[in-house]
């Protein structure tokens, strides 16, 4: 099986992301506000796709504030989302190694500022697409959740169409499987 | 049926597709939260205000150390002590235990059952009642900083006054060496009721002193009110809103201030204080001489000058208050302007 790291391509970045990552490494807030707006739902996403829905809103604050504090040191400006994506995930894993201490809120509780519990099935589903393979599950919950299609999804991640493209076609096979085979 | 809906939402939709999308589609990133506005001009209450607050101050902080914005930046201050009081309290996405670390840029936040203490770094206590939801800017000496987005915090502060600061969506609440409460609602609009002390709001310019007993309402934007005790009658306390608001027709807010006037007693004389620069000009010689009945003015303070909104003659008719002198406050807000 292969894993969203190892499909990883420098596949063609958003026309002049590289520009913007350098002009924010200079210092330019403007710059970094516009690579928030463009890769937050991508950050929000990777994030769903292993915490909680209640942990994944202030853990993109996290990836950002990560990012920012670690800008200068990204060597391959057009590599941007990918390493976002990398920042993500080490973020996730950490949220998860550290909350056996800490008690995660479980995706039945709806933080303060939430919506209605009539989430209740969506979380469900949610749950399904969490337990799937990391290569699926990052790509489903970016289409489904996020509503990125896939040549949004492959230029945002740096991955290639052709690695989207299969991952969201097994992806959605397996799914149906496992939707079908939920009791009633 | 072929995958190119799935690929791209081109051709006839797939419907276990369409109907996971319409499902799902709650739980994406909201709207409010897929921009970054670039410019910080005041405290809001979306919820990544604060990272804004981060970036303003990383930039800042950048600033004074001569070298580029988006260098690595240090934490702003240690990490502060919270201790659960009661129910589930959270810190950021977690649930406190019983006691825990609240580092900068996290916000804190308790639900309808839930209260904590935060230990500022030894120069005061903040016990937030449940309801509510505070971010921590700032933790450098010298410098703690909160934002309060909504809910109601109750501080007690013994640091060297300026030391401790609370934003709100209507203001930014400077303590002065004191105890009080703080409240915000979800509109912006909040109330501080001080019980020992004295505190101090700028808003925009606008400033406004509270001393203890004193309660005062802030209004998003436009800021801090008249301060005023509560137990004043009804009637005073709505001439009051109506002149802060300016709701109302002129008739009926210039009969609401000699209300004010004809009620007001000696302790009333902060209320008046303040009317001085907020009431019509051809108002405040009404209140001068009310004012003067109370407290008179230092020789030097003329009525000219107070109805033109002269800042040292205010400050020094302040001074004879007994609440403390204006000049500390000036200095300290000119350190603020200049971090």
């Amino acid at each position: 099986m292969q894993t969203m790291t190892a499909l990883a391509r420098s596949a063609p970045a958003p026309t002049g992301t590289g520009d913007l990552v350098r002009a924010a490494q200079r210092g330019d807030r403007d710059a970094f506000a516009t690579l928030y707006s463009g890769f937050a739902r991508m950050v929000h996403g990777v994030l769903l796709s292993r915490v909680p829905h209640a942990a994944a809103e202030d853990l993109v604050q996290d990836v950002f504030i990560a990012a920012m504090e670690g800008l200068e040191s990204l060597r391959e400006p057009e590599a941007f989302g990918g390493w976002l994506c990398t920042i993500a995930r080490n973020r996730a894993t950490d949220f998860l190694r550290r909350s056996p201490q800490m008690t995660a809120l479980p995706d039945t509780l709806t933080s303060l500022a939430a919506g209605p519990a009539d989430r209740s099935e969506a979380l469900a589903v949610l749950a399904v697409i969490r337990a799937m393979p990391d290569a699926y599950r990052e790509t489903l919950t970016l289409r489904l959740v996020e509503g990125m299609t896939g040549p949004e999804i492959a230029v945002r991640t740096g991955l290639t169409e052709g690695s989207v493209r299969v991952n969201l076609h097994r992806g959605m096979k397996l799914l149906r499987e496992r939707l079908e085979r939920r009791p009633a | 049926m072929s995958d190119d809906y799935l690929w791209d939402r081109s051709g006839t939709p797939d419907p276990t597709v369409a109907e996971l999308e319409a499902m799902l589609a709650p739980l994406r990133l909201p709207a409010s939260l897929r921009t970054l506005p670039t410019r910080v001009t005041s405290p809001r209450s979306k919820p990544y205000a604060f990272l804004m607050v981060l970036m303003a101050e990383a930039a800042m902080v950048a600033a004074l150390v001569g070298s580029a914005w988006m260098h690595p930046v240090a934490p702003a201050g240690p990490a502060l002590e919270v201790t659960r009081l009661s129910g589930a309290p959270r810190v950021g996405s977690r649930v406190l235990a019983d006691r825990g670390n609240w580092t900068v840029g996290r916000w804190l936040q308790t639900d309808a059952s839930s209260r904590a203490e935060i230990d500022v770094g030894g120069v005061g206590r903040v016990e937030i009642d449940p309801l509510t939801r505070l971010g921590l800017v700032s933790t450098t000496p010298g410098s703690y900083r909160m934002q309060l987005d909504h809910g109601t915090l109750h501080a007690l502060i013994w640091a060297p006054p300026g030391q401790f600061s609370v934003a709100t969506p209507s203001s930014t609440v400077v303590d002065l060496g004191c105890a009080y409460s703080l409240t915000a609602d979800k509109n912006g609009d909040g109330l501080v009721e001080v019980t020992s002390g004295w505190v101090g709001f700028v808003w925009k310019g606008r400033e406004t002193f509270v001393p203890a007993g004193a309660v005062v309402k802030t209004h998003r934007g436009l800021g801090p009110g008249t301060p005023h005790f509560p137990d004043t009658s009804n009637a005073f306390r709505d001439a009051i809103d109506a002149i802060d608001l300016g709701r109302g027709s002129p008739a009926a807010r210039e009969a609401g201030l000699h209300l004010i006037l004809s009620e007001a007693v000696a302790r009333d004389a902060v209320t008046l204080w303040h009317l001085l620069t907020r009431v019509e000009m051809n108002q405040r010689t009404a209140v001068f001489d009310r004012l003067a009945q109370f407290v008179p003015p230092p020789s030097a303070v003329t009525r000219e000058g107070i109805g033109s909104g002269d800042r040292q003659m205010l400050d020094r008719w302040w001074d004879e208050m007994g609440f403390g002198s204006a000049d500390w406050w000036r200095v300290w807000q000119q350190q603020w302007r200049e971090r």
